[in-house]
């Protein structure tokens, strides 16, 4: 489903990614760990060019991303959600989930606002549909956000730490939703410092530092038993 | 001594004036509305990845911003008809000096306010498969409006201020008319007194319908 060769970015002469080589299979969940300032989130928003790489290339569903291709129709299949939500935060939550739908798979009005609804029940906010983003909680607002980035059908999501920005009651809503999501078959490749969530439903786990995938395996494996050095001392900060 | 201020000038004068206060509201509104479409996209091209619509951009805020508004409508007035060989009508210089003036402001101002909206939302906007336009009008630009009304208000009274300056070619605006009936009664004192409290009405009018946006918009 994602093919990524040779990654490469910089900014001027500061180096992010030195190389990553990472293949994501159909259905299969990667979460990415590793200390801030390693890469990770960079690695992620490359795979839907909102970091431009240097180098390398990538493949999306046997289409490589090269300058030539309608970037736009890429993206509407690779739905992202961020640390910061980054709801439209002059629209309600219906707007901010039809927009998207209407605009860019120039759906009617009447099916956005269909499937919204249907999403919004799968979020748990069947009730929310008429509140803005600034009357819900972080955790709601998250969930708000990936029915939004789902609205599209995408075929891979993005999660860039989704809970770093919530108040530790309300990360477990959200983790479910995406638990969920993930077994009903969604690719998805994950940056998070969740390692509960990790172990419970990735398939594999990357470690990445200093712009290199430095270890990868399934969660058992890289928690339970890390080869690299590198891995274990990072481990050991944070478990 | 006492002051003479006859009271009965001013109402014998005030169907003028208003009429006056009209034609300075007219132009006022004609050239901040004008100023507000120039302002949009001068604001954006400030805001361009193409040196080519940045740089005219900029050369055209500075220019106006650099540059006093009498002048501005000297040239527009004067100077321009020299190099077209066409006379150009007061009604037209002074609507065509405010606006490119107030377009400049405006300008400044919608680039503030679309640098404000935070980063995300552009992300958020492109990760969803919409293009950096649509993005732009429906994310950016409406946020951003909402974020400038303020300062549009500031910007409409310091233009319903400044377009007094289109009086010196003629054009019969509030303060023109002013002028006009002192001209012919002498009575400066009663007069400017009257022009400068409908300036007032109007400006004091316009900070309180700006709140009742402001307040409307949160």
């Amino acid at each position: 489903m994602i093919k990524i060769k040779d990654l490469h970015k910089s900014y001027g002469d500061h180096q992010i990614l030195k190389g990553i080589d990472l293949e994501v299979k159909k259905s299969e969940v990667v979460v990415i760990i590793g200390p801030s300032g390693s890469g990770k989130s960079t690695l992620l928003r490359c795979v839907n060019y909102l970091e431009v790489p240097t180098s390398g290339s990538i493949t999306i569903d046997g289409q490589e991303i090269t300058p030539s291709v309608d970037i736009n129709t890429i993206r509407a299949e690779v739905g992202m959600v961020f640390q910061h939500f980054n709801l439209f935060g002059h629209m309600s939550v219906m707007q901010n989930i039809t927009l998207a739908p209407i605009k860019v798979r120039g759906m009617s009005r009447y099916e956005a606002e269909q499937k919204a609804i249907e999403l919004l029940g799968r979020v748990g906010l069947a009730d929310k549909a008429h509140a803005f983003p600034s009357q819900l909680s972080g955790g709601q607002q998250q969930r708000v956000a990936i029915a939004r980035a789902l609205a599209m059908h995408p075929k891979i999501m993005l999660f860039d730490e989704p809970t770093s920005a919530l108040d530790p009651e309300m990360v477990n809503e959200v983790l479910e939703v995406m638990k969920v999501l993930a077994e009903s078959g969604m690719t998805m490749m994950v940056v998070t410092h969740e390692m509960g969530f990790a172990r419970q439903v990735a398939d594999r786990v990357l470690f990445v530092d200093g712009g290199k995938i430095i270890e990868q395996g399934k969660p058992d494996d890289v928690f339970l038993n890390p080869q690299q050095d590198r891995t274990k001392e990072f481990l050991a900060k944070i478990l | 001594m006492s002051i003479p201020f006859d009271l009965t000038l001013i109402l014998d004068s005030l169907p003028l004036l208003a009429v006056g206060a009209l034609v300075t509201i007219e132009i006022t509104a004609m050239s901040v509305a004008i100023g507000v479409l120039i302002g949009l996209f001068v604001g954006i091209a400030e805001l361009s990845r193409y040196w080519y619509f940045r740089i005219p951009a900029k050369i055209y805020v500075d220019f106006v911003r650099g540059t006093p508004l009498l002048v501005q409508i000297f040239i527009i007035y004067f100077a321009l008809p020299i190099i077209l060989g066409v006379r150009v009508e007061p009604f037209a210089a002074a609507v065509a000096a405010c606006s490119i003036n107030s377009g400049a402001y405006v300008a400044e101002i919608f680039r503030a306010g679309i640098q404000s909206i935070d980063k995300g939302q552009m992300e958020a906007g492109r990760s969803l498969g919409m293009t950096w336009t649509q993005t732009m009008r429906h994310i950016i630009i409406p946020q951003a409006f909402r974020r400038t009304i303020p300062q549009l208000g500031n910007e409409f009274i310091a233009m319903l201020k400044d377009s007094s300056l289109v009086s010196v070619i003629g054009f019969e605006e509030l303060t023109r008319k002013g002028q006009l009936i002192i001209a012919s009664t002498y009575g400066s004192l009663e007069i400017w007194t009257a022009v400068a409290i409908i300036y007032l009405i109007m400006t004091l009018s316009i900070t309180r319908f700006v709140a009742y946006l402001e307040k409307r918009f949160k």
